[in-house]
Formats: structure tokens, sequence, C-alpha cells
């Protein structure tokens, strides 16, 4: 430990390895996001983006290496222990539940309840909160999921994500089907929740959102890290050249 | 040239309302169309008595009828509840004619079918078995031991008074088992749409690895449904013990398919996370009516699972045809 002053990484991930059978996803990638941070993490499809930013939040077991939270070493083994040390994802498949309304899916895992009972009042209240802090238009909070567009899903998953107090956010590819307004809403809601000290996780093929939001920008290839720069000492076409493998790797 | 920016319209809340009630609607509506059918063709259809009766026969269907919503809720399906009412219907017997006061057996019967679903639910939920499965397997398991404590015959029961009540006694006219049924769809109902478990149960059924993913005990649910038929098959068994009197390793012949026909027949969706226990309590007074009505009329009872048979054919069809895919009340403009 260098001096007292410096504080532990938010997320320190060492040796991290995920095989699905036959196919070795991750073969040992180290990463380190500090508290306020925001990481760009870009790569080819199937480079292992999803994969390592799942084990993050839990919802796959590396198969080896270490993930330490604020210094301290964890071992999550199911998504709520990711949870319960405040760490936040909107999945690339949104995760959400069609045939709940858009309340539900924004409180899902975490219903107010009165009694066992369902608080609708409350948790209404709360909602339009967490959608107007966000610049998120869904007239009617009580509409099924699955009667939304795309881009209204993917603005719900973001706000459930963001809304309860998230000291680690990973996005995977959250602009996907977002318009050209609701991106630069996420872009500021990124903004803001670092200032705040929320450390964030950002996966995107959009290469120029990162220079608007990201401090640090993480290549992988194949299932490693290959490089990884500081985003005001980079270029778009540096970048491009790391993610199809003509760059030079650290 | 000016643009003015509008808000589009949050369309008519009765058109809404229309199609998200669709299939609670058409179930209502079919039901009305055979009570009227039975009431025309008959003269004692439309009679008090006749009515109390079918209620009271309905009334075992009806209560497993919502365990089982909850079950097709999250996509499964128990096809042993009808070997479960009958392993509780000859225990029941059995233990009360060993002289076993009345109400520690219900209690005692309870538990064993809160134990039998809880079992199935665990190869289910934490075993990845799939339910048909599990269940397909519970039931021949179950039935035979039914099978085998008996011997294949009747068991009578006697002199146990209240226990009767049970079965053949009325509040206000009102046949108890029919109250019951009506008390526990109630409960369902208020479970499966205000409280935090049937808010799981929804969850898990449209989505599970996402309610996995949000921290909900995605298997406990699972495993709990189970629990839930096999209790609800426990209340059945007791009270068709309780109106004939006897215990049969032979009851509830064939109830796995009446139960499931009227879930589904409510528009409970096969694939999950879409249910109604109104429409359950509809489908399952659809079938009774029908069953019903096909006597009265001096129709030969065998008829009636070829109708039955049918139902659920049909109901199935229009269950994954029409309601899921591209149909709506709503005008299209
Ligand atoms: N659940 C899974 N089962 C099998 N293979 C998987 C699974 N998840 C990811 N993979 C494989 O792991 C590799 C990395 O996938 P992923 O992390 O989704 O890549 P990215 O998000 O960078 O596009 C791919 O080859 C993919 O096929
Ligand atoms: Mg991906």
């Amino acid at each position: 430990m260098p001096s007292g002053e410096t504080e532990p990484p938010r997320i320190a991930l060492r040796g991290i390895r995920k095989s699905f059978g036959s196919i070795e996803a991750l073969r040992g990638v180290d990463l380190d996001v500090m508290p306020g941070e925001c990481v760009g993490l870009i790569g080819d499809n199937a480079a292992g983006k999803s994969t390592l930013t799942k084990i993050i939040s839990g919802t796959y077991v590396a198969d080896a290496g270490t993930i330490a939270v604020d210094g301290e070493q964890v071992r999550f083994t199911a998504p709520a222990d990711a949870r319960a040390h405040h760490i936040e994802m909107v999945f690339q498949d949104l995760s959400l539940c069609d045939h709940i309304d858009v309340m539900g899916n924004l409180f899902l895992g975490r219903e107010m309840t009165r009694w066992s009972f369902l608080d609708n009042r409350r948790m209404k209240a709360r909602a339009r909160e967490m959608l107007s802090d966000l610049d998120i238009r869904i007239p009617n909070l009580h509409a099924k999921v699955a009667q939304l567009s795309g881009g209204q899903r993917q603005a719900i998953a973001i706000a459930r994500a963001a809304s309860f107090q998230p000291r680690l956010l990973i996005m995977d590819e959250p602009t996907s089907a977002l318009a050209v307004a609701e991106v630069e809403a996420v872009l500021r809601l990124i903004n803001r929740v670092k200032a705040r000290g929320v450390s964030v996780i950002l996966i995107t093929h959009r290469l120029q959102d990162l220079f608007e939001v990201c401090d640090k920008i993480a290549v992988m290839y194949e299932g490693t890290k290959v490089a990884e720069r500081e985003t005001r000492r980079t270029q778009l076409d540096e970048l491009v050249k790391l993610i199809v493998g003509k760059g030079e790797a650290i | 040239m000016s643009v003015t920016y509008t808000e589009r319209k949050t369309g008519s809340a009765l058109a809404d309302f229309l199609t998200e009630k669709a299939q609670v609607l058409s179930i209502a509506a079919f039901f009305l169309i055979c009570v009227l059918f039975f009431t025309l063709a008959t003269d004692v259809f439309l009679t008090a008595g006749n009515l109390l009766n079918i209620l009271r026969q309905a009334a075992p269907i009806l209560i497993v009828a919502v365990a089982m919503t909850f079950v097709i809720i999250t996509a499964g399906i128990d096809l042993s509840v009808g070997s479960q009412v009958a392993l509780v219907n000859a225990s029941a017997a059995l233990i009360l004619a060993m002289g076993v006061p009345w109400p520690l057996v219900v209690l005692a019967m309870l538990l064993l079918g809160a134990a039998i679903g809880l079992g199935q639910g665990w190869f289910i939920a934490y075993q990845g078995i799939p339910a048909f499965i599990v269940t397909l397997a519970g039931l021949s398991i179950l039935r035979g031991a039914a099978l085998y404590m008996t011997q294949g015959y009747s068991i009578p029961i006697r002199d146990v008074a209240g226990f009767f009540w049970l079965g053949r006694g009325t509040i206000l006219d009102i046949p108890v088992p029919a109250l019951i049924a009506l008390a526990i769809a109630a409960l369902g109902a208020l479970v499966l749409s205000r409280q935090l478990y049937g808010r799981q149960v929804v969850a898990v059924g449209s989505n599970p690895e996402a309610a996995r993913r949000v921290g909900m005990p995605a298997k406990w649910t699972i495993a709990s449904v189970y629990m839930l038929t096999g209790l609800a098959s426990a209340v059945a068994g007791l009270l068709i013990a309780a109106r004939l009197g006897s215990g049969s390793s032979n009851a509830a012949v064939g109830f796995e398919l009446q139960v499931i026909a009227a879930v589904v027949l409510g528009g409970t969706s096969l694939f999950g996370g879409r249910g109604s226990l109104l429409g359950t309590v509809l489908g399952t007074l659809t079938i009774a009516v029908i069953g019903n009505g096909l006597i009265l009329m001096h129709i030969s009872p065998f008829f009636t699972q070829i109708v039955t048979g049918t139902i659920i054919l049909v109901a199935i069809w229009l269950n994954t045809r029409i309601f899921t895919a591209n149909f709506s009340f709503k005008r299209k403009t």
C-alpha cells in the first residue's frame, strides 16, 4: 500500500477467467475502476465485454481470478450479492418482464411493500421522479413493457439501474436503440452520477460518446484486455485500430 | 411555415381495458352462453337446487385450479394433482378409521399435501427437471401409493359429523365446500394481483433470468407454487372424502385435465407470465355447467369427457393463436 491517502479502486479485477464449454470467453482480465471514474469498455463482438461485466454484477461466477470492492476481496455467487454492494447493471438484453407494467419493472426486486402488499401509491410517485430525473417520457406507468418501443424499454432498464444509489453502474450498450436526445440524456446522467462519486463502466459501439464521458478506455480482444488508454491521450482512429487488432498493445 | 408540436393522445382507456381483459371477457361471454343454452334446453338447470349442486361439485376443481393458475403463470404444469387428491382422500379415510380426531387428520393431510408438492417443486426448481416429467412421475407414483395403501378398496368413514359437515353442510343454504372454494379463489386473486409474492410469481413466469438478476428468490418461487398445488389438492381430497363419506384410491381420475382445462379456458397463458384468477373461476364454472347440463339433457356421461377434451384443445388454440399474435379490440388507425 503506497500512502494512506490513495483510495483503493471501487472495483479491482485480477486474472478473471471464464469458459463456456470449449469457448474461453475470458482469458485472464485485469481491470481497475476508481471511484467517480468512467471506464469505456470496447471491442469487437464476442470480445467478452458482456461476460466480464456479468461477472462483476454476479450474474456469472468467474472460473478463476479475484474481485475486490473498495479494496476488500469479495466473492459474488448470485446477482443479489453484487446488488448488496450497490453494483447495478443495465443488461444488453435489458432483463425486463414483458408482462409487468412500467412501474413494476422499475421496482423489480425492490418492491415497496406494506404488510407484504405492494405499495403502489408510493411506488408510483417514486417512479415518476425516477423517469423525470432522466428526461424519460412514458405517459402511462401502467402500460405493459411489451407494448413499448425499443428505446423506451432501454430507458426503463437504465432508470432502474441508475435510481437506487449505485456505487458502480455498469451499462452494456445502453444507447443502441435510443434517439439522439435520449442518448444525450444518458451521457448527461453518466456525468452527473460521476460527479457524485459513482463509478461507471460503459460498453458501447458509439466511440464518439466515450470522449464525452469516459476517463479511461479499455479495449478487449478475444477474451483479453489488449490496451488501456486515457481518454485525453487517444483519438478515434487509434481506438479503431486497437479494436480490430492492428494497434500497439501496452 | 410553422410546425406545432403536439402530444400524442393517450388513447381511449376503454380500448386499453378491452384489450387487456379480452380473454376474461370472452370466457365470461362463453359462460353466459352456456348458462343460457342449458336454461332453455332443460327445465331444472336454472333452479336454486341445481345451481348450488353445481357449486358443490365444482368446489374441489376450483380450489386446485386456483393453485394451478399460479403454477401455469410460472410457465409450469402440475399433472399430479388428481393423484394427490386420491392419495389424501384414501389416507384421510384410513386414518379416520383408526379413530384419530378429525381436526388432527385435516392438519396432517394439509402437511402431507404441502410436503408432496414441495418435493416435486424441489426437483423442478433446484434440479432443473421439466415440470411435465416430474409431475407425470408424481401422477403415477402417488396414485400407485393410494392403490397400494387401500388395495383398491373404498374405505368407509363413519360417525365424524364435524368432518362430514365440511363436505355436506351449508351456511345460509350455500354449500360449505363452495364457500371454501370461493374464499380460496378470492384469497388467490388478492395474492396474485396485490402482494409481493404474486409479483414474484409473475416475474418468474415472464422472465426467470431477469427475476434472478434483480435478486428475487426465483428458484424458491418456482418450488413454492407446487407446494400450493399440493396444499390445494389436499383440501380438495378432504372435501371429497367428507362429501362422499369414504376414501378411495380411484377418486379424482382425470381430475388434472379438468383443472388444467379450467385454467387455460380462463385465459392463463401456458407460456407463463400472464394469468387471471377471475378467468380461472369462470373457466371452472363453465366446465362444471357443461358437465351438469349434458347430464340433465340425458346425454351419456362419457360424452362429457369428449367435450372437456375438445374445450381444452380449442381453448389452447385460441390461447396461442388469436390472443397472443395480432388480436386486438382496438381499431387500427
Ligand atoms: N451463456 C453463454 N453460453 C455460451 N457461450 C457464451 C455465453 N455467453 C457468452 N458466450 C460466448 O463468450 C464469448 C464472449 O461473449 P460476450 O461476452 O457476449 O461478447 P461481447 O459482449 O463482447 O460481444 C462469445 O464467443 C460468446 O459466444
Ligand atoms: Mg455484448
